[in-house]
């Protein structure tokens, strides 16, 4: 469809649609910089700069008086040596698994309503999906007590069918509370990317998959799902990586068994003041996520997962 | 064009003059002059001076129209982190830590010492208070506050009333307890409820202790944040008990109408004496002492005692306190009430560090 609108130009080169005609006259390497530099400033002032900052300070005996100036690998030390620390850490890497699982699975259907089904009523159920994220993110994570409560809505439920004749508590501050009220709070974030993803299918795709005397669901296995990867491999990056350094939702529901590594990090600097123990966590967290997230990227680029055709 | 400007200079002027005119109509009231800059207290919730004029009265009854010319508040839920606000570099003209912390503070050299000449009701703060703020034969603090720690329950939910701090591992309350995500107060709660003393832990101690703290894991409903949210779990019914819970918390439920007993366990209230201190970078001294003596003023403490039930430094305050208040919690007689408390020992930088560790350990526990 694109190669349609595609314009050949004199010399008989092609462009992407667009570039051509607005940005005539500046070079290539010109617009390239324009187009990359306000980005790039972004991520050097809010990203690299603290990124390095943060190695520093993880090296540091103290984070301030005189012991800040003292090279130190105390807090690596620390860390390989506390089992706590790494306890912490693969809880927080299972419960962000969890949440990414569940997230994705209950964000599918919903995304593929949408592009398929949803018709005129489109842009209404895109709005109706953002709306709660207009609501402060403390008060929706609160907003969970009302149901999950011991005398809230499903043990009132419960308790009203017979099933059980006692609250059953513990079910806000737990493990499990957190993952619910995260799966919540990201379905938004998961569903949009699919949504993308499936809308971009063409449906000829699919009326040439029936022509070929597929069924529905083999259409679906063979042509929509394995499309719809690059929306369920963003999805999946959206939710990940943002739970993993996840406090404020564990600090609220998780209970004694609930916490998670950004609940210790967050001790670290605001009450510990052991900085360079907290910047090393913070360090510890990003490599963990980082490497599995860059194998996952170079197999999907490989297997052409990501789209793209290159 | 020329007229025009000269119009608009007279305006100009004429607008000035009028400005001017306000700004020295609406000087403040009289005593000190404006600041350049408001005092900034580093001060616990709850007892911010802008919202509870009623406890710094003749310091608010003085500046109350133009107070935030006066004083800026910085509020902090727990003493770490008001320790850790500081020594990170925020600016505050007046702290005001508890005593376990006072030392901290000393060693660190964030505080100048108090001149106790220019506090007009110093004579009516008992010696076991003041001994505690002074520090190489100066006096650091201004003792303010004292509290009880003791458990806080909701006596129409549970069978039995816990009598001990060793009650909190009772199964017959699992799943009701919540403590204070703090590690110094949850190790002396494990303390006296295992008879061990607070003064001189040995490493077998701290070892036990932690031990029994991941014990009480299967009992927790959750740790509690601060005093809202103690109140909070306790008024909804999900937590029966609330350990190491202050007056305060009782008063509040007892307020709206809660059943709520306040239990003082057989081992003993835990004790601590909250204070004010001057920081180092104080540069407004009179206007400090004002303060100060505004603080510990009777009338302020009383309305303090009467608010939140808290002990006050200055015990001349009794007698305007609600007569209830101080037979429910003993303040009749003091060497009688203090007799039944064991008080925080002071923490140095490395028993700081120690118990902060002991508790990420537990808390990270499985």
């Amino acid at each position: 469809m694109t190669t349609l609108n595609r314009k050949q130009d004199s010399a008989g080169k092609t462009n992407r649609p667009g570039t051509e005609t607005k940005l005539a006259g500046i070079p290539r390497t010109g617009q390239l910089v324009m187009l990359v530099a306000p980005a790039a400033l972004w991520l050097i002032f809010l990203l690299i700069l603290p990124l390095i900052t943060l190695v520093m300070l993880s090296f540091q005996k103290s984070a301030f008086g005189p012991d800040s100036t003292v090279f130190s690998l105390n807090s690596y030390i620390e860390f390989f040596r506390n089992s706590a620390y790494q306890r912490l850490m693969l809880r927080s890497l299972w419960i962000s698994l969890l949440v990414s699982f569940f997230t994705i699975l209950l964000s599918y259907p919903l995304a593929y309503y949408m592009a398929f089904h949803g018709g005129q009523k489109q842009s209404l159920m895109l709005n109706l999906l953002i709306i709660p994220a207009w609501t402060s993110f403390l008060l929706r994570v609160l907003a969970w007590r009302v149901i999950l409560g011991s005398s809230g809505l499903l043990n009132t439920f419960l308790l009203w069918i017979g099933l059980i004749n006692q609250p059953i508590t513990g079910l806000f501050y737990s493990q499990t509370a957190v993952v619910i009220t995260l799966i919540y709070i990201w379905i938004p974030f998961a569903a949009l990317p699919i949504y993308v993803a499936l809308q971009r299918i063409e449906p000829g795709l699919l009326e040439a998959a029936s022509d070929l005397g597929s069924r529905p669901w083999q259409a679906f296995l063979k042509v929509t799902f394995p499309l719809s990867i690059p929306g369920i491999l963003a999805g999946f990056l959206f939710v990940f990586i943002p739970t993993v350094g996840e406090y404020v939702t564990p600090a609220m529901v998780g209970g004694p068994n609930g916490l998670m590594i950004g609940n210790i990090i967050w001790d670290q600097f605001s009450r510990g003041l052991d900085w360079p123990m907290g910047a090393t966590l913070s360090l510890a967290i990003l490599v963990a996520v980082l490497i599995p997230l860059v194998l996952a990227a170079r197999v999907a680029q490989k297997s052409g997962a990501l789209g793209g055709g290159r | 064009m020329k007229i025009y400007r000269f119009h608009a200079v007279i305006l100009l002027t004429a607008l000035l003059a009028t400005l001017l005119a306000g700004c020295s109509a609406g000087a403040g009231p009289q005593g000190i002059d404006k600041p350049e800059k408001p005092l900034v207290i580093l001060e616990w919730t709850g007892y911010e001076i802008n919202e509870y004029p009623q406890f710094f009265v003749p310091f608010t009854d003085k500046y109350g129209n133009n107070l935030k010319d006066y004083v800026s508040v910085s509020v902090f839920g727990d003493d770490a982190e008001a320790f850790s606000k500081i020594q990170t570099g925020f600016n505050a003209d007046i702290v005001h830590p508890c005593s376990s912390w006072w030392g901290l503070y000393v060693e660190a050299g964030l505080l100048q010492p108090i001149d106790t000449s220019r506090l007009s009701n110093w004579d009516d703060i008992p010696d076991v208070f003041r001994n505690q703020g002074e520090y190489n034969g100066k006096q650091y603090f201004v003792p303010w506050d004292w509290y009880y720690e003791a458990l806080l329950v909701r006596q129409d939910l549970v069978k039995e009333l816990p009598s001990s701090w060793a009650d909190l591992w009772d199964p017959q309350y699992a799943g009701h307890v919540s403590i204070w995500d703090n590690g110094e107060v949850s190790y002396a709660a494990t303390a006296l409820a295992l008879g061990i003393s607070l003064k001189n832990p040995t490493p077998a101690d701290d070892k036990l202790i932690k031990q029994k703290l991941i014990e009480l894991k299967p009992n927790l409903l959750t740790y509690w944040l601060d005093y809202t949210q103690a109140i909070e779990l306790s008024a909804s019914g999900d937590a029966w008990i609330i350990a190491n819970a202050w007056q305060d918390t009782f008063a509040s439920l007892l307020d709206e109408g809660y059943d709520v007993a306040y239990v003082e366990p057989k081992e003993g209230y835990l004790a601590g004496v909250c204070g004010y201190a001057i920081t180092t970078n104080n540069t407004q001294l009179d206007l400090t002492y004002e303060f100060l003596n505004a603080a510990i003023d009777v009338q302020s403490m009383a309305n303090f005692t009467n608010e939140y039930w808290y002990g006050a430094a200055n015990t001349k305050s009794i007698d305007l306190v609600d007569a209830d208040i101080v037979k429910t919690l003993g303040f009749t007689d003091l060497d009688y009430a203090l007799a039944h408390t064991t008080w925080y020992p002071p923490l140095t930088a490395e028993r700081r560090d120690q118990l902060s560790d002991l508790w990420n350990e537990v808390k990270a526990a499985p």
